[in-house]
């Protein structure tokens, strides 16, 4: 379930560089110099006709590859072809990445095979003329349930391996977005699920990055045309993808308690920034949080007719963006009044002792006045 | 970026350079693409690598610079990126990071800090009366002051930060960023701003394209020549 390199300049004694302890893969580093250029040659030997591979020296050639050097491409598109040709199982490629990925956890080319093997998996799924005997035995929508909680737990191990690990929390959001289709009862448990998580990462500004995007997204499935934004948030995705999320988005009949949830947010931040101090991510988050819940979805499609922001900003922007929703007079809602905020920014100010944090505090109580126009 | 490959703003950006210089831009070609990289900017200010993701100082050049090209700046909230770029320039360190509580990397000398011309450009076209008439709205001497005395490499080359080792990508983006932290504007209101010996001046380069200005004069100029190809197969 793990790989690594050992530090081992020199061959010692003649054995099997592979050590195998508890499930965990390990290379002695000493061989890497020979290995790698061996298989790597085979396989450019192989792609340029010059030598033949029948499908399981492939396999094993691109798997070696891989686990020393994940982003190349070209041994992650020969196992394209393995697949396309139906030789080699898309599921040993997650794998197969999984393991890279505890080594390599931001290879970029690991993710981006990762998605078009699981776009391969969707398509499978979705054939209507598809039995179910080829897929374990379980329905289709519980085997992407669980193809999506396997990704969460990939994307936040290699979020732990590497901070603020763009490629890992991309991921993330495009699983969400591709296969788990955004609905309301997949956010909240990704909210409660990654709450612990950024409690204990809280530089980490791709984990609190995703916690907007989660916060976002219920904010435009609680708006009545959510239809539209759910579709709009899948540009690579066409025709049987279309229909499955208006329906899911159709099923979506819980409301949600938006103001709830942005007010625990907002309990989460404060807290972090008070434990924490001096970590810009957190008042960013902060910041954002506070303005999306004077900016609700009611609130907002009266307050556009009022827009008067003088830059003429587009208007063109989705629900996404909150700049539609950056309003100077803005209706305020009374749960999280600016009044507490400032509060909290005094107590900071007197009684922290972390320039950053000062600093912070001060930008955070400026952009108060500014933008709440209070 | 390639066939079955993955989709993001720079495939966007490349297309767009490769496309205006040799002539072969036309509207069919890049429809929707425009509203797309809108799209990727996201609540932060900057521009992520698909819509949705987190602002990105590589991704948010491709984005604008794109825009650019295709003359769609407009469709961005320019005000927003240009509060999210211009706090990304390091107080202590002077150079810049990639996204918000990042450390700082030589790299970002050009991605984010090139940002600045092409804002300045479109906020010019806007008529915006407040832009200064000779500096970019970054601290120009503080990034040179990173770049000079803590990314290069004692043995020639450039770097990430001090601790790294050089490598062509850098050495390529840190001289890059120097370029443009050392001159201001053109033509007539071109503005010289050198940190240390006049020797440390380097060539300007496009804001665009960076890569000289004459050579894009002259690319463009010679493709022109030739008529803007069909998509249809002979």
């Amino acid at each position: 379930d793990e790989i690594g390199l050992i530090p081992c300049p020199e061959a010692r004694y003649n054995r099997s560089p592979i050590v195998l302890v508890e499930n965990k893969l390990g290379v002695e580093s000493w061989c890497v110099k020979f290995l790698l250029p061996y298989v790597h040659n085979k396989l450019l030997l192989y792609r340029q006709r010059k030598q033949w591979l029948n499908k399981d020296e492939l396999i094993d050639i691109t798997c070696t590859l891989l686990l020393l050097n994940p982003d190349f491409t070209t041994a992650w598109n020969v196992r394209k072809e393995l697949i396309l040709s139906g030789t080699l199982n898309p599921l040993k490629d997650l794998h197969l990445g999984k393991l890279a990925l505890t080594k390599f956890p931001k290879s970029p080319e690991t993710w981006i095979h990762r998605r078009w093997v699981l776009q391969q998996l969707i398509q499978e799924n979705s054939l209507p003329s598809l039995a179910t005997k080829g897929n374990l035995g379980a329905a289709p929508m519980e085997r992407i349930h669980r193809l999506v909680q396997e990704e969460m737990n990939v994307c936040s191990e290699a979020a732990g391996r590497y901070p603020s690990n763009y490629n890992a929390w991309s991921h993330r959001i495009w699983v969400l977005q591709h296969l788990a289709k955004l609905t309301v009862k997949v956010l909240l448990d990704e909210l409660s699920s990654t709450k612990y998580w950024v409690s204990m990462h809280v530089s980490d500004h791709s984990g609190f990055h995703y916690r907007q995007f989660l916060l976002n997204s219920l904010i435009g499935r609680t708006v009545t045309d959510s239809n539209v934004l759910v579709n709009e948030q899948n540009p690579n995705f066409q025709k049987e993808e279309e229909s499955a999320g208006t329906e899911a988005a159709c099923a979506e009949e819980q409301s949600v308690d938006i103001p709830r949830r942005l007010e625990e947010e907002m309990e989460l931040c404060t807290e972090l920034i008070d434990n924490y101090p001096g970590h810009e991510t957190l008042w960013c988050h902060s910041d954002e949080t506070l303005n999306n819940s004077h900016h609700s979805p009611a609130t907002s499609r009266m307050a556009q007719a009022m827009d008067v922001d003088g830059l003429n900003e587009s208007s063109s922007k989705q629900g996404y963006t909150q700049e539609t929703k950056r309003l100077k007079r803005a209706p305020m809602q009374d749960s999280l009044g600016p009044e507490m905020e400032y509060q909290f920014i005094d107590k900071v100010l007197s009684t922290c002792r972390d320039v950053d944090q000062a600093r912070f505090a001060t930008a955070y109580r400026k952009w108060l006045v500014t933008f709440l126009g209070q | 970026m390639h066939v079955g490959g993955e989709v993001d703003v720079r495939s966007a950006y490349c297309a767009a350079s490769v496309a205006s210089l040799t002539n072969v831009l036309t509207p069919a070609l890049f429809s929707g693409t425009a509203e797309w990289i809108a799209r990727c900017q996201n609540w932060e200010g900057g521009i992520g690598g698909v819509p949705g993701m987190e602002a990105h100082g590589g991704y948010t050049f491709c984005g604008m610079a794109a825009l650019v090209i295709l003359q769609q700046e407009h469709l961005l909230n320019l005000r927003s990126l240009l509060h999210w770029v211009t706090g990304r320039q390091m107080r202590f360190e002077g150079g810049f990071q990639g996204r918000c509580n990042k450390l700082v990397d030589g790299c970002y000398s050009f991605w984010q800090a090139g940002l600045l011309p092409l804002l300045h450009r479109a906020l010019h076209a806007r008529g915006d009366t407040a832009l200064s008439m000779a500096h970019w709205m970054f601290d120009q001497l503080a990034l040179q002051e990173y770049i000079l005395l803590c990314c290069q490499c004692p043995a020639g080359g450039l770097l990430d930060k001090p601790g790294k080792s050089r490598d062509f990508y850098h050495t390529c983006y840190c001289l890059s960023g120097l370029a443009i932290a050392q001159h201001f504007g053109s033509g007539d209101l071109h503005n010289e701003v050198v940190l240390g010996i006049p020797e440390n001046c380097l060539q300007p380069t496009h804001p665009v394209y960076n890569i000289a200005p004459e050579k894009v004069a002259r690319a463009v100029m010679h493709f022109l020549q030739y008529p803007v190809p069909s998509p249809d197969p002979a």
